[in-house]
């Protein structure tokens, strides 16, 4: 049994090592590299230039704000509506799991300009609504601001943490909170003493997902930071980066070390934090029906807030897309605007054969990446809850890695590696790099699921006579189906829109719909874009509805 | 003399004529040609080039930060798959330096300027031009600057939307063509870039977020590209017509040291550089090109002065940055 | 089929420090017999039983069930769990929750891909053994506490394994359902004429099922015998006490006689069953509350004793109350009907047989 675990666990490692360590070495090599590629005389002028420089200091202070700011707000924002879904009796409970996945599926740069059209300081479209309503001589809100920043990082991070905490909060033991109840907690005290503390697994976990990708965001930083002049790490290294036309990316990879040992502390914090998983188990065999908490007065209010939420996440971003993919130009709406208004930019996205290549690749890569990254994040998620030995935690780390290297570094790090492999310019090369990099989109939701099906469920299955290959599939497995979904939509949606890696990795042949996008979004043309980005989303829901009806085929199918 | 001129004007074109088709049926023979570019919106050449030359070209796109490190990274591992490079001059420069780019003075490039070919490695055919594109209903033409110095005047103060000087290349190689070939001082220039760091420009990452604000009227005026003028029409955009020339980065294109498809290379560039193509580039994509004639469809382009920057070293580009960081540093 | 443990160690590192969870453990269970392993929480007992069905690996020592080694080190040999062929019935039951109960009764089957109508008849003899009859298409989740704990048996005895381990299985049920259960448990492992391994710290639970016991304490087994010669007649301090309730008083050994031992304590002098110890010797003297007999009237001779009653509770079926005899206080049951009360002198006899002595 224990020699078994170890050797799924060291196997494990290897794979998953493989995977992430290879580009972070690479970019590890380069930093310490003279010139411009990874192999080089050693040197250290690239730590020295990139830790002396005088504006880090500024740049540190503010990335801690957003970064802190943007994951706190996301995630007490997940727990808030996954608590209302799942535990009481607000209605219209469907629109939660369009709240929570329909952002995802809007690329950050778009949803990022939206919110620049809305609530840029000089003719956002909110701002001169209020401005008008409330006969102010100033714009009320400036998104291009530290706070303008947090707001939008987190709404973008919020379908994240939202798919991590809701599924363990759907299958909590009601029994721990009715016994609170009994001992005349009421509701409020039993959500702070019992249910938050009993959630602290998938809660830290989202709480730390949210930081690691704060930390690596580029579109935020870059269209609303950027104009408020706010600079936060990555618009630093986009600097170093793209100043001059040598571009060292070693220097960049040097900071981007520092980013990588913030994160892997944080996993280890994590780590200790939810030591002794066993405590949290609660999916037992007595049943898992969680129970309703009547909202009474407060359920329209409530309700009213969830409908706001949707209405700043999905209805407004998602209308000003639609709206910038039919005017010819970037326009304030007006009768003028929706005069002019054609299928201009639809007509020309797809009649371009590239697109449509673009199209086939990307969906080929989101199903077939997302399954198989699924199958192993359902390997890794075991070994990090069920196997608590050194070796465990060294995985658990490991797929973070090249997750927590800034995006605009890691692409680098992977074509420097990729270079070296006849998988170099193929399907292959992205395929292996999205799930690489995405690992942690798979494993957190399934690592949540695992604390909570208890060893026994498991064991049982071992002693019965089962292998580990059929325990997983027919125990582990069905018992995970809600954290397998959540996983599969959360990389499938991430692999249609995914850009940093494409951007470097994608060939003629290998095209992909992000790097249609950037192009798109390098000459300007933000109708294009934005008729691109819809189809996205299009394509995203598809797979989203196809996932969760999987899902409930699958759980159905053994009841 | 005159006679003798023409006579061997005729036979180098015969002869050229020749090459020309022994070299097409090589290229042929090759069947394909891949081509690295950080130009953008330019598969319609692509797509006349196979159809008119039979030879099957692959066009990748890659944005000038990344351009020098992918070839020279697959270049040292043997991968670079690319038989022709397009980049702005001191990209090809580097990789010139590194051994990357073969020696080929392409025929098509004879009317082009003297300047346009070097050296015999690259072909220089178009200017990155930079101009004042402003709002035509926010704006009239006659308030618009005539001049530079009018950009820092305080009437455009909260107005004006630009590339992050202290890191977009293209603009901080801008103000430096200014200083060296507009400005009568370096004193007056200083007095310019300090004056239009008081308006409080609005920065964004690179000169393609630019027209968008221009066009939605969260700002007026934008330091951009002339060719968003065709690219975003209908869009009420123009150009400051300034009594001082414009300027860009000029953009070239070589034939890789190392090309799979040698022949088809060449075919390519010449393709590239003749008329037919930079027709194109102009009409379509608004590009300022240097083949003789050819004009991007912007009012009053055709007699406008375009002049090409100097090539900036990396270590000036990184000394200026650093400097316009510390001017234009205004909260 | 009788299982032989050879030499077990198994060693935990927590906090900096190590704890022998097993210590050389040496153990034979014979075949077709219900075999408790008892003693308090963290003795060990869950942990050895662990190791026999496959879920621990021990660091040292040799496991045998029948005539297949399936454990030991210095051979190399390590069968997994799922290779053991045998059943288990774990504390928290682990059903399924996701599937019926046919198919978590039916799933030791289906795994080792027996025909799907041998499957069928087979689990509905099984569930008709635990008095489960037609519940195949119940979901796992909707049944009571003590139908979820016979699916669990059901689906260890489903394959006929060689022997079936239970750990803790009724600590999870109410009082009387316990004891219903229990009874149910040994009725149906008596016509099963398998071999068990229990695992309880419940003593009761341990007396009324087991052939025979093993009392576990620190990661050793401090004793093995039947329920009778564990209660009656243990060989320390530790056992006594541990499987009934006892009043240990302070003893000195004065002399050996043929059949008996007498010592000097608290009560007197006391002859009591005759076990080796020299004279002179500190000793224990284990009395149990049910053999202190109160005698009526006036009593004098051999192991009688005067005390008072210091304290009384009606527990139902008897009066436990409190006996100061000098400076001794006793444990007693007396009749639920007797008169005596709270200050009343008394006088009460002890068996010699059932005066235990053991070492301090």
């Amino acid at each position: 049994m224990e020699k078994s675990r170890a050797q799924l666990t060291w196997s494990l490692v290897a794979i998953v090592g493989f995977l992430t360590v290879c580009p972070v070495v690479m970019l590890a090599l380069g930093s310490f590299s003279q010139g411009l590629t990874a192999f080089g005389d050693l040197t250290f002028d690239k730590y020295v230039q990139a830790y002396t420089d005088p504006a880090l200091l500024d740049v540190i202070v503010n990335t801690v704000i957003f970064v802190l700011g943007s994951s706190v707000l996301a995630t007490v924002l997940a727990l808030f509506l996954a608590y209302l879904n799942t535990r009481t009796n607000i209605p219209f409970k469907g629109l939660f799991t369009v709240l929570s996945i329909v952002p995802m599926m809007i690329p950050h740069l778009l949803f990022s300009v939206s919110w620049a059209l809305l609530l840029n300081p000089t003719n956002g479209m909110l701002n001169t609504l209020l401005k008008n309503a409330l006969a102010l001589d100033a714009a009320p809100f400036n998104i291009y601001s530290l706070e303008g920043m947090i707001l939008v990082e987190a709404l973008l991070d919020l379908p994240v943490a939202y798919l991590i905490i809701a599924p363990a909060m759907a299958s909590f033991d009601v029994a721990l909170e009715e016994s609170s109840r009994v001992f005349g907690a009421a509701t409020w005290r039993t959500l702070l003493r019992v249910t938050l503390p009993v959630l602290r697994p998938a809660i830290l976990a989202a709480f730390i997902l949210g930081v690691v990708r704060s930390l690596a965001s580029f579109a935020v930083p870059s269209v609303l930071g950027m104009p408020g002049r706010v600079n936060v790490l990555a618009t630093h290294l986009y600097e170093m980066i793209s100043l001059g036309f040598a571009t060292d990316y070693g220097k960049a990879a040097a900071v981007g070390m520092s980013v990588l040992v913030t994160s892997v502390t944080l996993i280890y914090v994590y780590r200790a934090f939810t030591a002794e998983s066993e405590k949290y188990v609660t999916i037992s065999s007595r049943g898992y029906r969680p129970s309703v908490i009547e909202l009474g007065g407060a359920r329209l209010p409530l309700f009213a807030a969830v409908a706001f939420l949707s209405l700043l996440m999905i209805v407004l971003p998602v209308a000003v897309l639609l709206y910038t993919s039919f005017v010819p130009y970037t326009m304030v709406p007006s009768a003028r605007a929706f005069a002019a208004m054609s299928l201009k930019h639809w007509h020309d996205v797809l009649d371009d054969p590239l697109s449509l290549l673009a199209l086939k690749n990307s969906l080929l890569l989101a199903i077939g990446g997302a399954t198989l990254g699924v199958l192993l994040s359902v390997f890794v998620a075991y070994v990090t809850v069920k196997v608590r030995t050194r070796a465990s935690g060294i995985l658990e780390s490991l797929t973070f890695l090249s997750f927590s290297f800034p995006g605009i570094v890691i692409g680098v790090g992977f074509m420097w590696f990729f270079v070296q492999t006849p998988l170099y310019a193929t399907l292959w090369a992205l395929l292996i790099g999205y799930i690489a990099t995405y690992l942690p989109y798979g494993v957190r939701p399934m690592a949540s699921a695992f604390v909570q099906v208890h060893s026994h469920l498991e064991e049982s299955s071992l002693v019965c006579g089962a292998s580990h290959l059929t325990t997983m599939r027919r125990i582990i497995v069905p018992l995970l189906v809600p954290g397998i979904v959540s996983a599969w939509i959360l990389m499938a949606s991430m692999f249609i829109r995914e850009l940093t890696l494409s951007v470097v990795l994608s060939r003629p042949g290998t095209e992909v719909l992000a790097v249609q996008i950037l192009k798109f979004s390098d000459d300007g043309l933000w109708g294009k874009l934005s008729a691109l980005g819809i189809i996205m989303i299009v394509i995203s829901t598809t797979l989203v509805i196809a996932a969760t009806f999987v899902g409930m085929r699958f759980k159905a199918a053994d009841n | 003399m005159r006679t003798l001129f023409v006579m061997a004007a005729l036979l180098l074109a015969a002869q050229a004529h020749a090459a020309d088709k022994s070299l097409l049926d090589a290229a042929r023979k090759e069947g394909r040609v891949a081509f690295y570019a950080n130009i953008t919106a330019v598969e319609p050449i692509i797509k006349a080039f196979s159809v008119d030359t039979g030879v099957k070209a692959d066009y990748t796109r890659i944005a000038s930060p990344k351009f020098v490190a992918t070839t020279i990274t697959e270049f040292d591992a043997n991968r670079l798959s690319a038989d022709v490079v397009q980049a702005p001059v001191p990209v090809l420069e580097l990789l010139k330096a590194r051994g990357i780019l073969a020696r080929y003075p392409s025929p098509a490039a004879a009317g082009y300027p003297d300047w346009a070919r070097k050296d015999d490695t690259m072909t220089l055919f178009g200017i990155e031009y930079v101009g004042l594109i402003f709002n035509k209903e926010q704006v009239k033409a006659a308030d618009a600057p005539k001049r530079y110095q009018d950009l820092a005047d305080p009437k455009w103060r909260d107005k004006i939307v630009m590339a992050n000087p202290a890191n977009h290349p293209s603009t901080i190689s801008w103000l430096i063509g200014l200083k060296e070939t507009v400005f009568k001082s370096d004193a007056e220039w200083m007095k310019f870039v300090q004056g239009l760091a008081a308006n409080r420009p609005m920065f964004v990452a690179s000169f393609g977020p630019t027209p968008a604000p221009v066009e939605s009227g969260e700002k007026a005026i934008a330091i951009s590209m002339p060719k968003y003028i065709i690219t975003k029409a209908p869009a009420p955009l123009d150009w400051a017509r300034l009594e001082q020339p414009l300027l860009g980065t000029p953009r070239a294109i070589a034939v890789t040291s190392k090309a799979p498809h040698p022949n088809a290379a060449r075919v390519f560039v010449d393709y590239w550089l003749s008329k037919k193509s930079m027709e194109m580039l102009a009409k379509d994509v608004g590009e300022y090109v240097l083949a003789p004639g050819i004009y991007p469809p912007v009012e009053g382009m055709s007699t406008a002065r375009v002049l090409p920057i100097r090539e900036l070293s990396d270590e000036e580009i990184q000394k200026w940055g650093g400097e316009f960081k510390k001017i234009f540093a205004l909260k | 089929m009788e299982i032989r443990i050879r030499g077990l160690s198994k060693h935990y590192h927590a906090e900096g420090k190590t704890i022998k969870a097993l210590d050389e453990v040496d153990l034979t269970i014979p075949a077709s017999e219900i075999f408790t392993l008892l003693g308090p929480s963290g003795c060990g007992k869950t942990t050895l039983l662990r190791c026999i069905v496959g879920l621990e690996s021990p660091d040292a020592g040799e496991i045998s069930i029948g005539d297949e080694v399936v454990w030991s080190k210095a051979r190399g040999i390590a069968l997994p769990p799922e290779k053991r062929g045998l059943g288990m019935v774990f504390q928290t039951y682990a059903i399924w929750p996701h599937m019926n109960v046919f198919d978590n009764v039916g799933y030791p089957l289906q795994v080792r891909g027996v025909d799907r109508a041998l499957v069928r008849e087979r689990v509905a003899a099984t569930l008709r053994f635990v008095q489960l009859e037609g519940f195949e298409n119940r979901p796992a989740t909707k049944l009571s506490g003590g139908q979820q704990q016979r699916v669990a048996l059901a689906r260890a005895l489903v394959a006929e394994p060689k022997v079936i381990l239970f750990d803790e299985p009724l600590s999870n049920l109410d009082a009387k359902l316990r004891e219903e259960t229990r009874k149910e448990l040994k009725a149906f492992l008596g016509k099963l004429k398998i071999t068990a391994v229990y695992v309880t710290h419940d003593r009761v639970e341990a007396l009324a099922l087991s052939d025979a016991i093993a009392v576990m304490r620190a990661g050793r087994i401090i004793e093995t015998g039947t329920p009778r010669k564990i209660y009656f007649d243990a060989d320390t301090q530790f056992v006594a006490d541990f499987i009934g309730r006892a009043n240990l008083v302070k003893a000195r050994v004065r002399s050996q006689e043929s059949a008996r031992t007498l010592v000097e304590c608290g009560l007197g002098t006391i002859a009591c069953e005759r076990r080796e110890f020299g004279a002179g010797a500190e000793v224990t003297l284990c009395l149990r509350p049910e053999f202190i007999h109160i005698v009526p009237g006036e009593a004098s001779g051999d192991n009688v004793v005067n005390a008072r009653i210091d304290s009384r509770v009606f527990v139902g079926e008897a009066y436990e109350v409190e006996l100061r005899a000098g400076a001794e206080v006793l444990l007693a049951r007396i009749d639920p009907d007797s008169e005596l009360d709270i200050g009343d002198a008394i006088h009460f006899r002890l068996d010699p047989a059932h005066c235990l002595l053991v070492s301090s």
